[in-house]
């Protein structure tokens, strides 16, 4: 069991190795950087059995390391997302400054966060988790423009939620006198009512600002947005997935031992189904490409927590899925964004438009990406949307379908203006000179996106390892009558298929596209923004005709009252007063010597009428 | 066996006071000779800790009278870890400030190393003493000493924050020699493990005001709230590798002292729960102050006021793990804090008003010294994988084990309020966004910058493998714990 | 005299020396002055210190040395040495500190031109 202490060495020396291979030759930093993530990947898979642990004791603690198959489902996430986007990377970061620092951090967030996949038990899961969050952190001041507020936002979010955790760790060590995970799971029937319940607030704290959730989630935006885009799409596809892999593991194993266990589920599922909403009507406001996905990002991880929180198999997979494909989409949709940052220099839909004879193999994978994400047939996305549906429904959440079905409804909005602003529409003279992204990045966008497709007809490929981990945690094998679960799937030999119904009606759908497309093409004739006139009147040099402008006005209007208040303003405000009221507090340091002395005989005095208290 | 306990007393003293003769000789003495003596004392130390570990404490009489009427020296597995820490710290302390700065001459520096041993001779026999009169006098030479350092430059307000210092130094030497003679009109006695061995037949009152005035005047120099006034200021005026002294060794004797006496001379049990109380106001009330201040060096002192009100909680808990927990703080606030005051005076040097707001882009000018300070930031707020988490972890542990979840979480809560502002001294190290003033860069020096990548790398260490230290603070806390065996060893010993 | 008057004495001397340590904290604490500050640490000092020989006194003994009385058996009784001895320390001790708090007024005084202690308040909060 070796080959774990070998995967983690190899990510530690690759990480310093790449830092300081900037100063030999940019090529090789790049050689390294790869070798490190894909040669710890191939033997990870190679090497590393499932269920195999081992344990070690630095310090008198004894810590266990180990993959199960939960862990091992999230691996694919991490280290097939992971390596996917280090070959973006490479593309990505070529003539950037700081190439070092950011593949320094690149590797040990990967790192980190097949540490927390590996973890045994609550102390090195904690210090995974932490290595996790100050690499995201780093990333994130990256650009070193942040005004101060947005590394710190996310930092300190981060570190409310970690707190939160060491806190219900050390509390479950003062029972147990473990750290062993397991034994946490055993010890936690016989707790006291009040740990109980407290125990999994405090993790699911930790898990909810990770994942993103409602009111946790304010940070979230400008992290993504402001970190390179290279590794958002492992931050946002992968980074956020920690947080419901740990929520999953106490919603299953802990508070499925609770009876009150039902107001948790309730609250989260409510919590996510208000995140969907909430983040997809702040995407659809977005004018920049990051923010709009960041929101986006907010939004899918509301739709996932309430897969996992209602708890049923169905629920499970349904939310396990969708991370799986959230993980996908979004981290093409990043990459996309990545693309044209790095050929046209900027990400606003105001400036940038038609660049789908530009850049192809871009526009291919966003579409396939973006069908996904709007849980459209054929792809994967409509697979996961239709089960969280289905899982919604049997457990009689129906008012928290109509949320998520509004929800994905207006999902549409920012999807078609992300296409479309970005690909579609009339092409502008300022980017006529654009050209496709190189090879690194465009080839691991394209796999994703096929990944995407294969996955929306063959759900099973995923769909079986979910299961096998949900089994780990203590569920029914559903394995070869997937297709009672839901009736969205039919079985194929041993494949997990979807039903031929519902390829009639995409056959249906693909007949028109093709002769739409097919009769369009004869009669195009390109023109650029500014060739219209309209009631005589020409458009002037400076007026921004793009399509995004503006978009969906009616719409934000309607939901306007429901935006306006941000709980982010009430954060700021809160952290405002406190620190007016320490600025307050600090005046008890007078300077003067003699007010110090007094304080000394004040004290004296005190203590000594209280001393039959005290003592 | 390399030599005896008294010898951590005598060379440094002996070396003090040479040191202005053997600058006749040749200048460079000055600089050279605290250096061997700490490289002596720090192998004699380890030597020392290494037999105690086995064989038990090392109890030496000073001039032939056995106790308890002489003075005994106790080198326990505590104690003389503590040494070995101070000692340590010494060391590091006098390379770094070998050549601070290219321009301090001869006549400082013999002043500077003068009182810098006298600053550690103090401190040492603070930890070692058996007596409590013979306490009294190394914490005034202790006091002396880091009257005169905190005075080391002129140019400054530096006189100013010295007399506070002098000032409460002096209110607290009353106390202390009050509490003194309550003891001894009452037991007739001065040495501690006497003093511990009698104390039940003390009337009860007396004792507790004594207990009282102690806690008062070591508080003084242990900073407590609201006795740590002469602190912030002392800190932020006094040059870094001082600031560093005062964090890592001063305020750990006095620390100590105030052990001492609750642990093994006084047997009143709510001195803990007092523990945990002024510790947890000395915390909070630090850690607020600290977030709201425009200077780098102020903020460390703050910093530094509250990791040592949170040593005091740990103590407070009375239990094995809880003084573990400690021991483990104050050794990574040792390592720690000094590594953030020597980065940081550099940070402060390349500003000319030491503002915080005016280090933006430092990282790129100074990118050593700015990668340390941030490594020392992380640590001290404890992230993982490095030293300071360790340490928190325990605390932690101790606390939920004596089931005091409120004070963990306010424990938690200071500890948010200390990350954000570390980092965000942090964030404008690496903000690029400013520029930055673009007056000549001040390079550290390279026995500087030696003595930072040494703490860097202790950090890392204890992080990565904290095995390196747990055992011999397993044994220092089990040591402070067992109070009979004290008592027994040193009234026991014959001439 | 009588011995009520003896007992006064006695009383009388801790109690001068409380006195003595109060008048001392008293200008240490309310006087705006740095040289009467620093007057007032070293009269409390001495109180202390008067105190602590009080404590240590003892009626009809002689001096701690090695007197003929003491020698020769008889019932004498000998003053407590130690506090005398402790004495000594503190009042060096006390020496000392007092000669720093007056090299350090001078300083402020060139630095800031008055002595007065509620105008040297550059270090704050």
């Amino acid at each position: 069991m070796a080959t774990l202490y070998l995967i983690f060495i190899i990510f530690l020396g690759g990480a310093i190795l790449t830092y300081y291979a900037g100063k030999l030759g940019s090529v090789l930093q790049d050689i390294i950087f790869l070798a490190t993530i894909l040669g710890a990947t191939s033997l990870f898979y190679a090497g590393v059995h499932i269920n195999d642990f081992m344990s070690f004791n630095p310090g008198g603690i004894t810590l266990t390391w180990g993959i199960n198959y939960f862990g091992w489902l999230f691996s694919l996430i991490v280290l097939g997302l992971g390596s996917l986007a280090a070959v973006y990377s490479v593309g990505y970061m070529k003539g950037k400054k700081r190439r070092g620092y950011f593949y320094f951090n690149f590797i040990l967030s990967i790192m980190a966060m097949l540490g927390i996949l590996v973890s045994q038990d609550l102390i090195s899961f904690f210090i995974f988790w932490e290595i996790m969050t100050w690499s995201s952190y780093l990333m994130v001041i990256y650009n070193g423009k942040d005004d101060q507020k947005l590394g710190l936002k996310y930092f300190i979010f981060s570190a409310i939620g970690a707190y939160a955790m060491l806190m219900a760790i050390v509390m479950v060590h003062s029972v147990t006198n473990t750290f062993l995970i397991g034994n946490m799971i055993e010890a936690y029937p016989q707790m006291s009512l009040s740990w109980q319940i407290w125990i999994p607030i405090l993790f699911l704290t930790a898990f909810g600002v990770k994942a993103a959730m409602m009111p946790l989630h304010v940070w979230a935006p400008g992290a993504y947005s402001s970190s390179p885009m290279a590794y958002t799409s492992v931050f946002s596809g992968a980074l956020s997935k920690m947080g419901i892999y740990g929520m999953v593991i106490i919603l299953v194993t802990m508070i499925s031992h609770l009876p009150q266990g039902i107001w948790f589920r309730e609250t989260l599922a409510w919590l996510g189904g208000l995140t969907a909403a909430l983040g997809t009507l702040w995407a659809i406001k977005q004018d920049d490409a990051k923010k709009l996905l960041a929101y986006s990002s907010i939004a899918q991880l509301g739709y996932i927590i309430t897969g996992v929180a209602i708890g049923t198999e169905l629920g499970l997979l349904a939310g396990l899925f969708l991370a799986v494909m959230h993980a996908l989409f979004k981290g093409t949709l990043f990459m996309v964004v990545g693309a044209i940052e790095k050929q046209t220099g900027t990400t606003n839909f105001t400036e940038v438009t038609g660049l789908i004879r530009k850049m192809p193999w871009t526009f291919f994978s966003a579409l396939l990406a973006i069908i996904a994400l709007a849980g459209i047939p054929p792809l994967g996305g409509f697979v996961g949307k239709w089960m969280l549906y289905e899982a919604l429904i049997t457990s009689n959440h129906y008012l928290l379908v109509i949320l998520i079905f509004f929800a994905s409804t207006a999902a549409f909005l920012y999807c078609y203006k992300f296409l479309f602003g970005f690909f579609m529409g009339q092409e502008e003279k300022e980017w006529e000179h654009v050209k496709e992204a190189p090879a690194t990045m465009v080839v691991p966008m394209v796999l994703m996106a096929l990944f995407m497709a294969v996955l929306g007809s063959w759900p099973g490929i995923i769909l079986n390892p979910i299961n096998n981990g949900l089994v780990d945690l203590g569920f029914v094998s559903t394995y070869k009558h997937l297709w009672d679960t839901s009736i969205l799937f039919n079985s194929w030999g041993n494949q997990v298929v979807l039903k031929p119904l519902l390829y009639s009606v995409v056959a249906i759908f693909v007949f028109f596209a093709i002769v739409l497309i097919w009769k369009g093409f004869k009669g195009t004739r390109y023109v650029s923004t500014k060739d219209i006139s309209s009631s005589g009147e020409v458009p002037g040099e400076n007026e921004n005709l793009t399509f995004s402008l503006g978009f969906a006005q009616p719409f934000l209007r309607a939901v306007g009252p429901v935006m306006k208040r941000q709980i982010d303003r009430y954060y700021t405000e809160f952290a405002d007063g406190l620190e007016s009221f320490f600025e307050f507090l600090r005046r008890i340091y007078t300077g003067n010597g003699q007010t110090y002395a007094i304080y000394v005989f004040v004290f004296v005095v005190i203590v000594l009428l209280f001393k039959d208290v005290l003592f | 066996m390399v030599g005896t306990p008294v010898l951590f007393i005598a060379i440094p003293l002996l070396a003090a006071f040479l040191i202005p003769l053997l600058g006749m000789i040749w200048k460079e003495l000055v600089r050279i000779v605290p250096g061997l003596v700490l490289i002596y004392l720090l192998i004699l130390a380890v030597n020392l800790l290494d037999h105690v570990m086995v064989h038990g404490p090392i109890i030496e009489i000073i001039a032939g009278w056995a106790p308890p009427i002489g003075i005994n020296l106790v080198f326990s597995a505590f104690s003389g870890f503590l040494v070995t820490i101070m000692i340590f710290l010494g060391l590091l302390i006098w390379l770094y400030s070998y050549r601070f700065k290219k321009n301090v001459g001869y006549e400082p520096a013999k002043k500077y190393f003068l009182l810098l041993m006298m600053l550690i001779t103090g401190s040492v026999g603070i930890v070692l003493t058996g007596d409590i009169f013979n306490m009294f006098v190394f914490i005034e030479i202790t006091g002396i000493s880091a009257y005169g350092l905190t005075a080391f430059y002129t140019g400054r307000d530096s006189a100013e924050a010295s007399f506070k210092y002098l000032m409460l130094g002096s209110i607290a030497s009353t106390f202390l020699l009050l509490a003194i003679m309550i003891i001894y009109s009452q037991l007739g006695t001065l040495n501690m493990a006497d003093i511990a061995n009698r104390i039940h037949t003390m009337n009860p009152t007396y004792k507790i005001i004594s207990l009282i005035f102690f806690i008062t005047a070591l508080g003084i120099e242990a900073e407590i709230f609201p006795l740590n006034g002469w602190a912030p200021d002392a800190y932020s005026e006094a040059p870094g590798p001082v600031g560093a002294a005062f964090a890592g060794i001063v305020v750990k004797a006095s620390v100590y002292a105030i052990i001492r006496y609750i642990f093994t001379i006084f047997d009143v049990d709510g001195a803990f729960n007092f523990l945990i109380i002024i510790g947890m106001l000395t915390l909070i009330i630090a850690e607020m102050a600290a977030i709201r201040q425009e200077k780098l060096k102020r903020m460390l002192a703050y910093s530094s006021i509250g990791q040592m009100g949170l040593v005091l909680v740990a103590f407070g808990f009375g239990t094995e793990e809880g003084v573990y927990a400690a021991l483990f703080l104050m050794l990574n606030h040792a390592i720690i804090k000094s590594l953030l005051f020597f980065s940081g005076s550099y940070l402060v040097y390349n500003s000319k008003d030491k503002l915080i707001a005016e280090m933006n882009g430092l990282g790129k000018k100074l990118p050593i010294t700015s990668f340390l300070f941030a490594l020392g930031a992380f640590a001290i707020i404890g992230l993982p994988p490095f030293a300071g988490f360790w340490s928190k972890l325990s605390v932690l542990t101790a606390a939920a084990d004596k089931n005091m979840i409120f004070i963990m979480s306010l424990i938690l809560f200071v500890s948010l309020i200390e990350l954000v502002y570390y980092l965000r001294v942090v964030n404008r190290l690496y903000n690029s966004k400013e520029k930055a003033s673009s007056i000549e860069v001040k390079k550290p020096t390279a026995n500087a910058l030696i003595t930072m990548l040494v703490l860097g790398g202790l950090i890392l260490l204890i992080g990565f493998y904290p095995d390196v230290v747990t055992g011999v603070l397993h044994k220092a806390s089990a040591a402070l714990m067992d109070k009979s065996q004290y008592i027994h060893n040193v009234l026991s010993i014959n001439q | 005299m009588d011995n009520a008057l003896f007992d006064l004495l006695d009383y009388a001397v801790y109690g001068t020396a409380i006195l003595v340590m109060l008048i001392g904290i008293y200008g240490a604490l309310a006087k705006k002055s740095l040289l009467k500050i620093v007057i007032g640490l070293s009269v409390s000092d001495s109180g202390l210190n008067m105190l602590i020989v009080a404590i240590g006194y003892l009626k009809g003994g002689t001096a701690p040395i090695f007197s003929p009385g003491y020698l020769d058996g008889t019932n004498k009784l000998m003053v407590d040495p130690v506090p005398q001895a402790l004495v000594l320390t503190a009042i060096v001790i006390g020496f000392g500190v007092t000669a720093v708090a007056l090299a350090l007024v001078i300083r402020l005084y060139r630095h800031h031109g008055t002595l007065n202690i509620d105008e040297i308040k550059n270090l704050k909060w």
